[in-house]
């Protein structure tokens, strides 16, 4: 009886289960699904980054890869290069590293506390943040850009009090001029890299507390009150127990949260000036609007998902790293 | 069962007949039909409002607005759309260097018949655009990109070189951040010699470095139009340039702006109605561009959604009140065919000139 035979008697004496061909069919209707709705976006990218711009139409199929060289050395080498897009990368991760650095470590004590409170407010307080999920960026943004504006927010504060006026005084206005955070007849915040790293943080604090939450929870306080107990203070008990037990989740928000924040679009566009414009910015402008270079967006979008993935790669690195220490 | 004679019979027939030809009439009327495209908010409302309507009342053709975005984006729905085979409008409203480009791909767009909108002679001849195959658009109405200032805070300039002076304008000026949104233009013309300059590198080059003087004046590179509306109404900026029908309009409101024709003017840009390829409404379509050509819907447009008319003002009932609210002299002409031609270059050059890099 070869093996074949052996499985065919098998399944004829099994009892017919019900729907043993949904069964079957169903991990392959998924993965058809996953294939469809998500890999062949993924190679349409990446082949589409292959394309060729035509000067004054759009573009067409063809495997070039100037797009790449252009990423790296700009369009005009070797007559003349550039790191302009070098350079917008850099900002991608320079906001999000300081953007979800800024989020985790001020969302790090709110959870601590949070964790502390009665079952209720806890509750409470986690429905509250969960609600706040579903404002879009462009709510949030929006929000922001009417608080710091000049009639309606914070400089407005500043020169009803007479802050402003003071700041004048003294002399350290013409710092705030020299620095961009200022114009002739006032503070202004936008656009300013403070603007858009605030608002960045803003967006993901949220996230940063839910994600921070499960970890702090689980806290055994027992060792944090041994500490104390053995005459260890506040500031030695958070560094020496309480942020060794929850370093694991700590980096892991701290990353997710920085892939999350490298696409930011709306609050770059609004609080950024366009000499601190992150790759995200630079693909929409080449898609879309007056531009149509779907080919050189396509490749941004390769190039950010590449350094995204690295950044990945290596922050897991890091971790094994200092588990086996 | 009731007998039927031949008498009866022709009776009601006669009467069924005269019924469904009474309900069929306005059933052939109403099949005329035609989706015509336009900037969606307030621009399309007032299409809706006030140009389909009248439209209709003068044709019996049933008019479908479809919203745009904008133009630049609304050719990339387009072309794919007609790559699927399916197209969302007949007639698209596409500004003028959108057609061109929509007319170098190629294959988006139906050659106009001319002679079936003959009051489309009354536009200037600028405003229809010829390519090899025949006339791919026809002016719609124009707009210009104003100079404005918030009268508040500071003196109406006089030219456009006064916003290059730190002292008055430093920190406070909203530009557009697009390299094709017309400061180039701008700046060639209280500059350099227009045009003119935009046909070689080196005079690019030099635009370019000239705009980049300005920097230290600008507190914001917008690129929605909102972005600078907010910024005019919340004093985050107290000039720059922006449309001018808007600008007057949030003047009528009462936000402290107002704008401005310097001496060297402002740059006046159009949009043209054109038809898709896969359309098969030629006829209605041309029937809606003569209708849109005729010197009183121009004026009704200025009027009601605040454009500028393709056509003198005399040929118009405007009064000189209301021309100069949606227009003015002299105007700019933009150098659309450098900026396309030169895309990649003028792109990255001040893209490269807004970061510093």
């Amino acid at each position: 009886m070869t093996a074949v035979e052996r499985i065919e008697a098998d399944t004829a004496q099994r009892p017919a289960r019900e729907g043993p061909g949904l069964r079957r069919i169903l991990p392959w209707f998924l993965t058809g699904l996953i294939t469809l709705l998500c890999v062949v976006p993924f190679l349409l990218v990446i082949a589409i980054s292959f394309g060729r711009k035509i000067e004054g139409a759009a573009w067409t199929w063809d495997f070039t890869l100037a797009n790449y060289q252009r990423f790296f050395v700009g369009a005009l080498w070797p007559d003349d290069v550039t790191f302009l897009y070098l350079q917008q990368l850099g900002f991608s991760f320079w906001y999000a590293v300081i953007a979800s650095l800024l989020a985790v470590l001020t969302a790090l004590p709110f959870t601590l506390l949070l964790t502390r409170l009665s079952r209720r407010a806890q509750a409470a307080w986690l429905v509250f943040i969960l609600s706040s999920l579903s404002l879009s960026e462009v709510f949030i943004v929006m929000g922001w850009d009417i608080l710091l504006s000049n009639n309606s927010g914070l400089p407005a504060l500043f020169k009803s009090t007479g802050l402003t006026l003071w700041l004048k005084d003294v002399g350290w206005f013409q710092t705030l001029r020299d620095w961009g955070l200022a114009s002739p007849r006032n503070v202004k915040f936008k656009t300013s890299q403070f603007a858009t790293i605030l608002t960045m943080s803003y967006l993901v604090w949220p996230y940063a507390v839910i994600l921070l939450y499960p970890a702090l929870s689980r806290l055994d306080r027992s060792q944090s009150e041994a500490a104390r107990t053995m005459g260890a203070g506040g500031w030695t008990v958070a560094r020496t127990v309480i942020l060794p037990a929850i370093r694991l989740p700590l980096f892991g928000s701290t990353l997710l949260l920085f892939v999350f924040l490298l696409g930011t679009y709306v609050a770059v566009t609004v609080f950024a000036a366009p000499a601190q414009h992150t790759t995200a910015v630079a693909i929409y402008t080449n898609i879309r609007g007056a531009n149509l270079n779907a080919p050189f967006g396509a490749t941004q979008a390769v190039i950010l998902l590449i350094s995204a993935g690295l950044c990945l790669g290596l922050g897991h690195r890091l971790n094994k790293w200092a588990e086996a220490r | 069962m009731t007998k039927l004679n031949r008498r009866t019979l022709l009776k009601t027939g006669a009467a069924g007949l005269a019924a469904s030809s009474v309900l069929g009439t306005p059933l052939i009327a109403q099949s005329r039909s035609l989706k015509i495209g336009s900037y969606g908010g307030y621009f399309e409302d007032s299409f809706k409002e006030f140009v389909y309507p009248a439209f209709t009342d003068a044709t019996g053709i049933a008019v479908e607005s479809v919203t745009q975005p904008n133009s630049t984006d609304w050719l990339v729905t387009m072309q794919q759309a007609t790559a699927a085979g399916s197209v969302p409008a007949d007639l698209s409203l596409y500004a003028r260097d959108t057609l061109i480009k929509a007319s170098r791909i190629g294959g988006l767009l139906k050659p106009l018949n001319l002679s079936a909108m003959p009051a489309t002679s009354n536009l200037d001849p600028y405003f229809v655009f010829e390519a090899s195959e025949g006339p791919l658009g026809v002016g719609a109405m124009s707009w210009f990109t104003a100079m404005v200032i918030n009268p508040g805070e500071v003196e109406a300039p006089a030219s456009w070189a006064e916003f290059w002076d730190s002292s008055v304008y430093e920190a406070s000026l909203g530009l557009s951040r697009n390299y094709n949104s017309q400061f180039l233009d701008i700046v060639a013309a209280t500059f350099f010699e227009g045009e003119e300059t935009f046909k070689t590198d080196e005079g690019i080059l030099a635009l370019i470095e000239k705009a980049a003087e300005i920097k230290p004046n600008v507190a914001l590179w917008w690129s929605a139009e909102s972005q600078m509306e907010q910024s005019m109404k919340n004093g985050d900026v107290i000039g720059g340039q922006y449309y001018l029908d808007v600008a007057n309009l949030m003047m009528a409101d009462g936000f402290p702006i107002k704008p401005i024709f310097p001496k060297e003017g402002n740059p006046q840009d159009y949009g043209s109605w054109c038809l898709s390829s896969l359309s098969d409404k030629a006829d209605e379509a041309a029937e809606f561009i003569n209708f849109s050509s005729d010197p009183a819907t121009q004026a009704l447009m200025s009027r009601k959604i605040g454009t500028a008319p393709l056509l003198d003002q005399s040929k118009t009932d405007l009064t000189d009140e209301e021309f100069a609210f949606v227009s003015g002299t002299p105007s700019i002409r933009p150098a659309y065919e450098a900026y396309l031609d030169k895309e990649t270059f003028i792109k990255e050059s001040w893209d490269k000139m807004l970061a510093g890099a």
